[in-house]
């Protein structure tokens, strides 16, 4: 990790967690203006950070990771493109994609917690080898959206990112399935309640598979896109967009 | 909690002369049988084989001393990738390129390294690897087959099962008990064992759809030299299991399917069908994102870190990949017509074969438990 994305992820990390979900912009938007976040991808000519799509990564994640109530990765977007343009579209697409591997991980560590404390049968849940395979699976989930999450911020960076961005929001959306599914399922019956945090995580899950594109949306773009492109160059179109 | 640090990988410049080089090979001499494109790191063609050394696309990370080329890890991943990309048979040399060469480079003695790395990077000699034994499924520290001290040699007794490519290698690398009395992991030693030696016997186990790739192998009084010992006696268990990491991670844990995903995007072309477009999608953004994952533990191995819980994610994720395609595409596509006659012939073979890729390098449950230790609940 670069020295920027460390500092700011030490710096966004514990100001949301302790905006958490309750955040608001009338509220809280001013502590978030005080760092500069929204000005994060504005460059530095025009006085914002200057950032690349990996920072965004980092601070969009950590917004997911925590819940954020306000919709920072917005704010982020809409100072660099229009509302009504196809690439805010595609960049909230790979915002919600980022906020959906950091939610998924913040999910997977509080059930990890959940089932290391909580004793059913004279053990704790986490021994019972049904379980275990349970969060197993839910942690691959977790894997693939963080590590497509990664990159299609790396292909921002490196310029055209059509195909990442709707690999990489279509692999999180798939994630949100598994993921919100095994933990509600291993919390039992506390996760279905208001007192208990898990429903700040998964509730945004569900609301972001929605957003910018479900997985019908993205399965058919690409989809279109693979066939038109034809069978012998889906290798080659792969590789040739990372080499 | 983030279990899967994800590297940015810094692919090589050379890669696309790499990826030229092999895809012209591969034209020239590859698989034209679209049936046998798939699952092709299983599909032994030793000439193919001998025809990639030449190359000096075998051994590519080795030392030239034992006739390597001394390039990058990542090179060899460009190259491998490409091979399992278009279907090459590459069975035949798989494993000892992948692991039994580096083990011996690593452990074994001037004597074994001598004699079998070099052949190796030719495409002349292969291997299997001897771990499974009658009864021991994936429990493998059960271990029976037996080497006892014998003046300055060994004689081997004992049967290894679900042995892939006994009945085409050279050589194996064989996980015994060398310690009598010994129970569980201690008391285990890796042995190198000519496969033409006195005393070793090969009986084929043929498949569901008829093919033969695994064997029973019997040792019956096999007499080894003091030097088929690779490694530390005793420390059999720790050298089998320190690189697992090449062995669950690599493309051939997600591209399995590959040619049947070709052939499917090819099939969509002209259908115009809606559900077919999607299938195309989820399956493009899953290879893609696959392809990310064993790439970033690929660059972490070649940094000499030992990535071993990304390398099991990979793994499973990987194997469930390959093993929905023929699944996902049969429940999609209808195959009462001619046009879809390629697609058929894969598919179905696919779907045969495809019981298979959660159960080989570990099974899905062995694979979910190593994950679940690595979460930190066992």
């Amino acid at each position: 990790m670069s020295d920027t994305r460390r500092m700011l992820a030490e710096t966004a990390d514990p100001l949301f967690a302790e905006l958490g979900p309750g955040a608001t912009a009338e509220r809280d938007g001013d502590r978030l203006d005080e760092l500069g976040l929204p000005l994060l991808m504005v460059s530095e000519a025009d006085g914002g950070f200057g950032g690349t799509w990996l920072d965004a990564l980092t601070v969009f994640r950590l917004a997911g990771y925590h819940g954020l109530g306000i919709d920072l990765p917005r704010m982020v977007v809409a100072r660099i493109a229009a509302e009504e343009d196809e690439r805010f579209f595609h960049l909230m697409a790979f915002a919600r994609a980022a906020q959906i591997a950091g939610a998924l991980d913040a999910a997977l560590a509080m059930v990890v917690g959940y089932v290391n404390d909580r004793q059913q049968f004279g053990r704790p849940l986490g021994k019972f080898q049904a379980v275990q395979q349970s969060l197993a699976t839910f942690a691959c989930e977790a894997a693939a959206a963080n590590c497509a999450a990664v990159g299609a911020a790396q292909a921002l960076d490196e310029g055209d990112a059509e195909f990442e961005i709707a690999a990489a929001k279509l692999r999180a959306n798939r994630a949100v399935e598994v993921g919100t599914t095994v933990a509600h399922q291993v919390h039992g019956a506390i996760g279905f309640t208001q007192e208990y945090a898990l429903h700040d995580l998964t509730r945004p899950l569900w609301q972001w598979r929605s957003e910018f594109g479900n997985d019908a949306y993205w399965a058919r773009r690409l989809g279109k896109d693979v066939i038109a492109r034809g069978a012998d160059h889906f290798w080659p179109d792969l590789t040739a967009r990372t080499d | 909690m983030q279990t899967f640090a994800t590297e940015v990988v810094d692919w090589p410049d050379t890669a696309p002369a790499l990826r030229e080089q092999v895809r012209a090979l591969v034209a020239e001499h590859g698989e034209p049988d679209p049936v046998r494109r798939a699952n092709s790191w299983t599909k032994a063609d030793p000439a193919f084989s001998r025809r990639l050394g030449e190359a000096g696309l075998l051994g590519m990370t080795w030392p030239k001393e034992y006739g390597g080329h001394e390039r990058s890890q990542l090179e060899r991943y460009v190259v491998i990738e490409e091979l399992l990309a278009a279907g090459a048979p590459v069975g035949a040399h798989w494993i000892a390129d992948r692991q039994s060469a580096p083990l011996l480079l690593r452990l074994g003695n001037d004597e074994l390294k001598e004699r079998w790395v070099p052949a190796i990077a030719r495409g002349e000699a292969f291997a299997c690897i001897g771990l499974s034994e009658p009864g021991s499924g994936s429990d493998l520290a059960s271990v029976r087959t037996a080497a006892r001290r014998d003046g300055d040699g060994w004689v081997l007794n004992g049967q290894k099962v679900w042995t892939t490519g006994a009945h085409v290698s050279h050589f194996m690398i064989a996980l015994v008990r060398t310690e009598a009395g010994s129970e569980r992991q201690a008391g285990l030693s890796q042995l190198v064992i000519p496969m033409d030696a006195p005393g070793v016997s090969v009986k084929p186990i043929i498949d569901l759809t008829g093919a033969h790739e695994f064997n029973e192998v019997f040792f019956e009084d096999v007499r080894l030299p003091d030097s088929a010992l690779l490694g530390v006696e005793g420390e059999g268990w720790k050298q089998a299991t320190a690189e697992l990491s090449l062995e669950r991670s690599g493309p051939e844990r997600y591209l399995s399917s590959m040619a049947l995903f070709l052939e499917l995007v090819r099939y969509a072309g002209p259908q115009d069908n809606p559900a077919l477009e999607e299938l195309v999608g989820r399956l493009a953004a899953e290879a893609w994102t696959l392809r990310l994952m064993s790439a970033s533990v690929a660059a972490k191995l070649a940094r000499g870190e030992d990535p071993a819980l990304e390398a099991t994610m990979v793994k499973d994720l990987g194997n469930s990949y390959e093993q929905a395609i023929p699944q996902l595409v049969q429940a999609a596509v209808d195959f009462g017509h001619n046009e879809s006659a390629a697609l058929r012939a894969v598919c179905f073979y696919l779907l045969q074969v495809s019981p298979s890729f959660s159960l080989r390098g570990g099974t899905r449950e062995i694979i979910k438990g190593i994950i679940a230790r690595g979460l930190g609940l066992r």
